[in-house]
């Protein structure tokens, strides 16, 4: 076979791909980051202008925006330690050989499986205000009656905590198989030897555990923060940025700006604004994943 | 990375070498798969014959796309029914109609209209007309309508529809607000039961009358704002209170400015009324869009379209009361959904045919029939047992013909100034001090119309 | 010491059994929900009735499809679905082959690009895409729900490092044989890769059944909605019936359930792919 057949054999295998990559991701990345500098709004008949950063400088005066941005911050540093401390603790229970455990395993994860929409919708129920709400009986009963029936999705307090609970029953599952996966990965001997040496439950899980998990919880971390950033469903569908911006995030404020209000340039520097908070991210997590490389 | 082992627990596994002739591996997930796959999609498929009629276009029909929004359940089975005989009656003009959610109603319109996917013949919500008609997307009807139906029909009919001195919109109905209530708990209160907006309650007395009702009932919330109705209802039902004090949305001169008129002190003292009710529980959330017809409240700040269910709950003891004086009189809501011809259909005349054949005295009262609203015509509403002089929504009529009812501001800024009232609603209700949530509307509406150039009139093509 | 194993296995199982039924409370309560006439859904959702069908019936169900196209949206979802996953596996495994084992002209920058869109998610793009396929007036189609995902940087590098793994020895041989490379490639490297190709297409499958906010932007009337977007409508169209509501979600969630249920094995190794890749 020619050297030069090897090469058009390569890309072309790869050209369906790149052309796809390219048309529907390059592009429209480049014409976000294009448009963010314009006042494009859809259907408008006066012409377009170029406004260079007012689009930034106005989204940092606008309130919604801000609280956005507070909210995925809060969101993510809520949701991520709190879900992957229980799917840390689901997967340290299910690393055991106990009988029954597939069942569990397959409970756990049954959450996961359900599209976003579907869980917003039905949690929506969940939340119903009043004694007969799902979650307010369920907290007059282990508060022994104390609990104040209340309306989640509506109270300024509580409507993002709703959004975080929902959201952690929907993915802990994933986390958790991943963890158990690296659980299971762990030589059996490391422990053999601390128990040998006389290390104690807590030191084991301290001193070994944790540290061959290591890489491994800083990705699950990773995705779920990315994924904690890309919040939209919930907002959209449980509270609509509401009460008063209390559950407003990125992605909701850009697709109000750009789809229902037309104004395109201001949901382009928003979708800017929120590619770079991603990046920053992920840059970090590969940062703290190579520091001491086990 | 974690490296891979070749059988580690859930790793990607490393298979063994297989021949070049070994051809079944691949088959082992994906035909089994693939089967149900394909079984699913045949069921799916079979099931979603049953629902689904695509009409059969005939030769030599025209087809003429429509677009309605998917409001009441009535309202929604009328419209078909309706366009469907309207296909049976005929064969030169073959209509397929879509329901658009009415939540992002709007939006679609917009997209639609960029992406050159508009329908022929849409219906939607006529405050919006302005900002369609001001981007170009409907094309004038005074041409296409014949002119005794444009006569016959009400003069707010006729307004709500005109921008830039062309018509743009006609709707079959338009619409009434006001307080739903039972005769028979106001009595039980001793309350002053006004007939004409004329004869409103002064906001004095209604918040008596809310503090009365309350005392005879279990949890306090007497009284039903529809706090779960989509966007539009805000602007919709809550202006005429602005206007009632004194305020307004914007200062209607040359729709250039929000505020000190959406700020000003008289649209602020009126939704400090209404924020008084809202913090001290007079008001019921409405979740499951029931507290009037299961009797959790005695009052219901609605629309028409509240009618049939609420006669079906409570027959005779139902009746209409106008909303409360805030200051200069009664002040109510109208306008609503109106039909339009997009300007790139090829068939407008077609699509204008379909517009008579709606505003027909029998089609007419088929709607108003089923939403319970005010007949678009004289005509029709001499026909109509509801709203007939005597009948029981005729306070829907007197509030329109005699000027107690406000259409929204016929602007292009209508869309932000809608959301803006919204927003500030929603704030205001959470306890937001009044002045403050107004101004930051006001201040929004106004840095669009900046933003927009003020919306200056562009020439009609 | 056997007392203190009890006790532990013990404690394991009551926290077990508690998550267990905290984790499946949702799940029991939108099945038994839909199976409840509308009158008693809202008002037994707060107690343990809200588990307990009582005398159950199946009007429900029979309400959504009489009031919505409920197979339409499945057959949408199935298809949407169905053919981003077919298309997107074998457009993907070629890529990821070609990255992997093929040498040709600019193969290592556009990889690179190919990492680098790796961190992009969806929504980084969905606003300035939206704008584009409006544009050009391509919405409420299929295809416009298909192709923008077809190409997908995760899959390609899912394949690329299984490939990388494979021995060489395989595909010297199919060339000594005088195979082409479209033919080594399907007679050799694909039965040899089933794990990945199972593994990729689940993800996607999974991924692909629930998206919302592309269609929310891009589709109008309910002739190509997918489900999760028919619900979120049907949650919204009145008249408000929970019990129609628990009924349209669990027969949408029906299919997805099997698949998972099904090829529970490979779903679990798929989301552990993703983990591996960290």
């Amino acid at each position: 076979m020619s050297h030069r057949a090897l090469i058009s054999a390569g890309s072309l295998f790869a050209l369906p791909a790149l052309a796809g990559l390219l048309i529907f991701v390059a592009i429209p990345f480049l014409l976000a980051i294009g448009l963010s500098f314009t006042n494009l709004r859809l259907g408008s008949p006066l012409p377009l202008e170029f406004v260079g950063l007012t689009q930034f400088v106005r989204l940092f005066a606008d309130d919604a925006f801000t609280r956005a941005l507070w909210n995925n911050l809060l969101f993510t540093s809520v949701v991520v330690p709190v879900q992957t401390l229980l799917a840390l603790g689901l997967a340290l229970l299910l690393n055991q050989p106990l009988k029954g455990r597939a069942l569990f395993r397959t409970l756990f994860f049954m959450p996961v499986v359900f599209p976003l929409a579907l869980v917003s919708v039905v949690w929506i129920l969940i939340y119903a205000p009043g004694p007969d709400g799902m979650l307010n009986s369920f907290l007059q009963l282990i508060t022994l009656g104390h609990w104040q029936p209340r309306d989640f999705l509506h109270d300024p307090w509580l409507a993002l905590p709703a959004i975080m609970l929902t959201s952690i029953w929907q993915g802990a599952g994933f986390q958790m198989v991943i963890l158990l996966a690296g659980l299971q990965g762990i030589p059996e001997e490391l422990y053999e030897a601390a128990r040998i040496d006389g290390a104690g439950r807590w030191q084991r899980f301290w001193f070994i555990t944790l540290p061959q998990l290591r890489n491994t919880l800083i990705f699950v971390m990773l995705v779920t923060t990315i994924l904690a950033f890309r919040l939209f469903e919930q907002v959209q569908i449980m509270t609509r940025g509401g009460p008063r911006h209390a559950t407003t995030t990125i992605m909701y404020e850009a697709v109000q700006a750009a789809f229902s209000r037309q104004q395109v340039a201001k949901g382009a520097a928003i979708t800017v604004i929120f590619f770079l908070v991603v990046l920053l991210v992920t840059l970090l997590q590969r940062r703290v994943a190579r520091q001491e490389r086990l | 990375m974690l490296s891979m082992s070749p059988s580690g627990p859930g790793g990607v596994d490393r298979p063994a070498p297989a021949s070049a002739s070994d051809g079944h591996g691949l088959g082992y997930v994906v035909y089994p798969a693939m089967r149900i796959f394909l079984v699913s999609l045949a069921f799916a498929f079979l099931a979603a014959c049953d629902r689904t009629e695509r009409p059969q276009p005939e030769a030599g029909a025209v087809q003429l796309s429509v677009w309605s929004h998917a409001g009441q359940a009535g309202e929604r089975r009328t419209i078909e029914r309706q366009l469907q005989v309207f296909n049976q009656q005929q064969d030169r003009i073959q209509i397929s109609l879509t329901f658009i959610p009415e939540r992002s109603y709007n939006a679609q319109v917009q997209a639609a209209a960029i992406a050159g996917a508009l329908p022929d013949l849409l219906e939607f919500d006529v405050p919006y007309l302005y900002n369609y008609a001001w981007q170009g997307h409907l094309r004038p009807l005074e041409t296409l309508l014949p002119g005794t139906l444009q006569e016959d029909l009400l003069p707010s009919i006729i307004k709500q529809g005109t921008y830039q001195g062309h018509l743009y919109g006609v709707g079959t109905f338009d619409s009434g607000l006001a307080i739903y209530a039972r005769r028979s708990l106001l009595q039980k209160v001793h309350a002053r039961i006004p007939v004409h907006p004329k004869q409103a309650w002064s906001v004095q007395e209604f918040e008596q009358l809310l503090d009365r009702l309350a005392a005879e009932d279990d949890d306090g919330a007497v009284l039903d704002l529809k706090l779960n109705n989509p966007d539009e209802w805000f602007s919709y039902a809550f202006s005429p209170v602005l206007q009632s004090a004194g305020g307004d949305l914007i200062d209607r001169s040359n729709y250039q400015r929000a505020s000190g008129v959406l700020n000003g002190a008289a649209s602020v003292r009126a939704m400090q009324h209404v924020q008084r009710w809202l913090t001290t529980g007079k008001v019921d959330p409405n979740l499951d869009d029931a507290a009037f017809v299961t009797g959790r409240v005695a009052l219901s700040w609605a629309g028409h379209w509240e009618y049939r269910r609420y006669h079906a709950a409570f027959g005779d003891d139902l009746i209409l009361v106008p909303l409360p004086d805030f200051g200069t009189g009664s002040r109510t809501g109208q306008g609503s959904w109106v039909w339009g011809i997009s300007r790139h259909s090829d068939v407008p005349d077609k699509a204008a045919e379909v517009i008579a054949y709606l505003l027909q005295p029998e089609q007419i009262l088929a709607i108003t029939e089923a939403n319970g609203a005010v007949p678009a015509t004289h005509t029709a509403i001499g026909q109509s047992p509801l709203y007939q002089p005597g009948g029981p929504l005729h306070l829907f009529v007197v509030q329109l013909t005699e000027g107690y009812a406000v259409p929204r501001p016929r602007t292009p800024a209508y869309p932000v100034i809608s959301a803006s009232f919204r927003q500030a609603f929603a704030d205001i209700r959470n306890g937001m001090p009044v002045q403050q949530a107004l101004d930051r509307a006001a201040a929004a509406i106004d840095e669009d119309i900046r933003n927009n150039h003020g919306y200056p009139p562009i020439e009609a093509r | 010491m056997t007392w203190h194993r009890l006790l532990t296995v013990g404690m394991s199982y009551a926290a077990l059994l508690l998550l267990a039924v905290l984790f499946v409370s949702p799940i029991l309560l939108m099945v038994v929900g839909s199976l409840k006439p509308e009158a008693r859904v809202l008002v037994e959702a707060g107690s343990l009735k809200a588990f307990l069908p009582g005398e159950w019936d199946l009007r429900n169900y029979r309400d959504v499809f009489a009031r919505v196209a409920f197979g339409r949206y499945l057959f949408n979802s199935l298809f949407i679905t169905g053919m981003v996953v077919l298309a997107g596996v074998v457009v993907n495994s070629l890529a990821g082959y070609a990255f992997a084992r093929l040498a040709w002209r600019g193969r290592k920058l556009l990889f690179a690009l190919v990492l680098a869109i790796l961190i992009l998610p969806l929504e980084a793009i969905a606003v300035p895409l939206f704008y584009q396929v409006t544009l050009f007036g391509w919405r409420d189609t299929y295809l416009v729900q298909i192709v923008p995902f077809v190409a997908n940087a995760f899959s390609i590098y899912l394949f690329y490092t299984f490939f990388l793994g494979l021995p060489r020895e395989l595909e010297e041989a199919a060339r000594l044989d005088g195979a082409g490379m479209l033919r080594t490639f399907l007679i050799i490297i694909v039965p040899n890769s089933k794990p990945v190709f199972a593994t990729v297409a689940i993800l996607n499958f999974l991924m692909q059944w629930g998206v919302f906010l592309w269609p929310l932007m891009v589709t109008s009337g309910e002739a190509v909605r997918p489900l999760p977007l028919a619900i979120a409508t049907f949650y919204t169209l009145p008249p408000l019936q929970w019990g129609d509501i628990f009924a349209f979600g669990v027969m949408m969630v029906l299919p997805i359930l099997l698949v998972f249920l099904f090829f529970q094995r490979w779903f679990i190794r798929g989301v552990v792919a993703t983990g591996l890749k960290g």
